[in-house]
């Protein structure tokens, strides 16, 4: 089947552990994800979503596999614009390997069909999120606040 | 045609100015993140470019097809080392400077006219260590890779 695929590999100075609890806590990834947070107690089969700071619900779904601190796959749907919401479930992949001092994180999103415009959307979403956790664990803070002065 | 194209981009806190310089003439700066590999060029439209190794041996060779600092670099690159890329001939690479807030959008583009280029699929691992390694020392003052990462 034809398939759309966003991959991005990061290289961050941290533990496994120590990324693995910033990729799944609220309160560190409203830092990084300009404000947004998930829900979910990340156990295989459970809940997932997406909530922005007013509450409302971006994507939603559930997770797939949860192997701390490993992998985590994650069914994602988008909830808020129809156009992405149409095209269905997608498939988040995060993979967290040791390499050295450092970890190496490679987030894959695909969805099942050519094309996809939600795939094009987190092409742009994710690396200035994984930007800003990078710079926001390596220094302390991150590395821009208002992700709508970056689109493109 | 048929192409093949690998991109990368990263949000880095520092100035365009810093970034370009990082990225061209400051060979000192770029052997620190580049695992001690650096260029040679005048970075002027035209001039040849080329990429060394610490004891001389070049890399890659090639010439800058355009250079308007600090914003944009394009370079006509071909491998030298591994025969099967060096057969591939010549890639192209664009790197695109953008001032973001306190940061620089750098978004890295490198193809090639021929699908499945084995040139690219080698870029496509090599560029996030090296841009993580950049990101890592211009934010902190030290690289976040202190090898070259290879699975296995």
């Amino acid at each position: 089947m034809a398939k759309s695929t966003f991959v991005y590999t990061t290289y961050i100075r941290t533990t496994p552990d120590k990324l693995w609890s910033a990729l799944t806590g609220q309160e560190f990834q409203k830092q990084y994800w300009f404000g947004m947070h998930c829900e979910s107690p990340y156990t295989t089969g459970s809940p997932w979503k997406l909530v922005n700071d007013r509450g409302e619900v971006w994507d939603a779904g559930e997770i797939v596999e949860a192997d701390p601190p490993r992998r985590l796959v994650i069914r994602w749907e988008h909830q808020m614009r129809p156009e992405l919401r149409a095209e269905g479930a997608s498939l988040c992949t995060m993979e967290l390997v040791p390499a050295g001092q450092a970890v190496r994180l490679t987030i894959t999103h695909s969805v099942e069909r050519e094309d996809s415009k939600l795939v094009e959307a987190v092409s742009g979403g994710w690396p200035k999120i994984l930007s800003n956790l990078k710079s926001l664990l390596e220094t302390g803070t991150v590395a821009f606040e208002d992700p709508s002065r970056s689109k493109k | 045609m048929a192409r093949s194209t690998f991109v990368y981009v990263t949000y880095i806190r520092t100035t365009p100015e810093r970034l370009w310089s990082a990225l061209t003439e400051d060979a000192g700066f770029m052997k620190q993140y580049w695992f001690g590999v650096h260029c040679e060029s005048t970075w002027k439209p035209g001039s040849a470019w080329r990429m060394l190794y610490p004891d001389g041996r070049v890399i890659d060779s090639g010439a800058i097809l355009e250079a308007e600092p600090p914003r944009r670099l394009v370079i006509r690159w071909k491998n030298h080392m591994n025969p099967e890329f060096e057969a591939e001939g010549d890639s192209l690479c664009t790197m695109e400077l953008e001032p973001i807030e306190k940061a620089v959008k750098l978004t890295i583009t490198h193809s090639m006219e021929r699908e499945a280029s084995k040139l690219i699929g080698a870029t496509g691992f090599f560029w996030p260590q090296i841009l993580c390694n950049l990101k890592s020392l211009v934010e902190t003052g030290s690289v976040v890779l202190a090898e070259p990462f290879a699975i296995n």
